[in-house]
């Protein structure tokens, strides 16, 4: 292919689109339909997926041991905790720790009432360790290997949140890889019959290009041009869409459910964007290639 | 230029359309094929361009053996043929100078090289003056001659003509002939196939009659047998 050549391509490709122009739209509506979803989709998981992770790095289970317990033998249920594979870190809490974190809590405002206390520390029995874990879904396991343990006491685990969240969002993501799938059927489908009618209109001229000598890839580029120019138009209305709503439905949903700021933690754009666009695009590019490749196939003996 | 050995073209009926044809056409020979109605003219020139295979024979035409041209070698076998139909087969909606042209752009030759072909195409075929002119505007006779110049403008060793006088009158037919005739001198291997007897017998060229797919005569100098 001869750059002069490509010059006079576009301008047939572009030529092919306006002829056609009612088709070429109904291609480019559903190609924007199919990549807006999967746009909506990818930023839905995305920030799901950065709420369940900071969620369960949040997530801990705290482990407290029998009175009179000596400090070796704690640091020896320590140790044999931390060998386990759920745990991602561990820190200890001494007792005066924990008298202290208490007293700053709950007697923050009235320092005398602590004083009557004086040495006397009330939570002399309450030494622990907050085991943090990898993964939220082993919370289970690793509570019930740790009440197996002699000497302990107590193991206070954390609210899993997400774990309920987490089904559902797959039954949705599945849901969605199937509308997903079906507009891509539909969209390959249209850009095709779109470029069908375009080489039914030209059939005299290719006859004649083809007497003349041209290539089949010369005869098929403004074909190939035509999908893929609506394939990025396609793929570029949806994007420009999904950028100027992302930060707007953030604010809308921050506002309405305030309760929640503290779960809900979105992605700034261009994080999920620096993604998003590129995949988009190239599935648009995807989706005008394979059409262009169906129509050329069917009438490859104009 | 042109061969065909034992050449049979069967569409699929009981007759065939050729039957054992023999032919050898040299290179700078002008050469009519006259024959009745369907006695397979049209279908020689469908063999030549490769947009038919033959049932049986071979085809050798500049030197290539069509039968071992590929798909993908096709096109450049038909850069060394140009053709000329009976109804023209000019783009509607390009002007005279851009139906020239686009036989260059699609063989992507130079854009400087185009310019002036398709000038000298035009001041040969005598139409510098309605270069802007559509196809609608033009006469039958005029059409033909931008299809003529469409089909030289590559300089292609040889030309096909099937019926290029077929719509035309004696006139505007003669015309044609001329540049067909200049083209020749220029060095082209030119075949035409017609019914306009009249020609035949004025131009005194080599005469290859066919009927019922069969060469029944080859005469040199306008000497033609016409069995009707
Ligand atoms: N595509 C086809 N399918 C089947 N038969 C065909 C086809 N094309 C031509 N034929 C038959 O082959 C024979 C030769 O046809 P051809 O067109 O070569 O004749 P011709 O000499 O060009 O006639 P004319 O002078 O009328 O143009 C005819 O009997 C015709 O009916
Ligand atoms: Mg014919």
């Amino acid at each position: 292919m001869k750059i002069r050549s490509l010059m006079y391509h576009f301008k047939d490709g572009f030529k092919n689109i306006h002829r056609n122009r009612m088709f070429s739209l109904a291609s480019i509506a559903t190609i924007t339909a199919c990549i807006f979803i999967f746009g909506v989709i990818y930023s839905l998981f995305q920030n799901f997926e950065f709420m369940v992770k900071k969620a369960e790095n949040e997530i801990c289970v705290t482990v407290f041991f029998d009175e009179g317990l000596s400090d070796a033998q704690i640091k020896q249920i320590g140790d044999t905790i931390s060998k386990r594979e759920e745990v991602s870190s561990m820190h200890f809490t001494t007792a005066e720790e924990a008298w202290n974190n208490f007293k700053s809590e709950y007697f923050a405002d009235f320092p005398e009432l602590a004083e009557g206390f004086q040495d006397d520390n009330p939570l002399a029995n309450s030494a622990s360790y907050e085991v943090y874990l990898n993964e939220a879904s082993q919370q289970d396991a690793l509570v019930s290997f740790i009440e197996g343990i002699s000497g302990v006491r107590q193991v206070n685990r954390s609210e899993v949140a997400a774990s309920g969240l987490e089904s559902a969002a797959r039954l949705i993501g599945y849901v969605a890889i199937i509308i997903i799938a079906i507009l891509l059927a539909v969209s390959v489908f249209l850009i095709t019959n779109t470029i069908v009618i375009g080489i039914t209109v030209r059939k005299d001229e290719i006859s004649i290009m083809k007497f003349i000598g041209a290539t089949d890839s010369f005869v098929n580029a403004p074909f190939f041009i035509e999908g893929i120019t609506i394939g990025i138009v396609g793929s570029i209305i949806p994007l420009g869409i999904l950028w100027l709503m992302y930060s707007r439905i953030i604010t809308y949903v921050l506002s309405k459910f305030s309760v929640l700021q503290n779960i809900l933690v979105f992605l700034p754009e261009g994080e999920v964007f620096r993604v998003l666009a590129p995949v988009a695009i190239i599935l648009g590019i995807g989706i005008g290639a394979l059409g262009s490749t169906f129509a050329v196939r069917k009438h490859a003996n104009v | 230029m042109i061969i065909l050995e034992d050449v049979v073209k069967n569409y699929g009926s009981d007759v065939p359309a050729l039957n054992g044809i023999n032919l050898h056409i040299q290179k700078g020979e002008f050469v009519f094929i006259v024959g009745k109605s369907g006695s397979g003219k049209s279908t020689l020139i469908k063999l030549l361009l490769k947009e038919l295979d033959p049932t049986s024979g071979e085809i050798f035409v500049n030197k290539k053996n069509l039968n071992k041209v590929t798909r993908k070698k096709l096109p450049f076998l038909r850069r060394d043929i140009g053709v000329v139909f009976q109804d023209f087969r000019l783009l509607p909606d390009r002007n005279v100078y851009d139906n020239i042209a686009f036989a260059m752009k699609v063989v992507e030759a130079p854009n400087r090289k185009i310019k002036s072909r398709v000038l000298a195409m035009l001041s040969m075929v005598g139409l510098l003056d309605k270069y802007k002119s559509f196809p609608n505007e033009l006469s039958g006779g005029e059409q033909q001659r931008v299809a003529i110049a469409r089909a030289l403008v590559n300089r292609p060793a040889i030309l096909l003509c099937d019926e290029p006088t077929g719509n035309l009158d004696p006139a505007n037919s003669n015309a044609i002939m001329k540049i067909l005739e200049q083209a020749n001198k220029q060095g082209t291997t030119v075949l035409v196939v017609t019914h306009n007897m009249d020609i035949v017998a004025q131009m005194k060229k080599r005469t290859i009659t066919m009927s019922d797919g069969k060469v029944i005569s080859d005469r040199e100098k306008g000497g033609y047998f016409y069995e009707d």
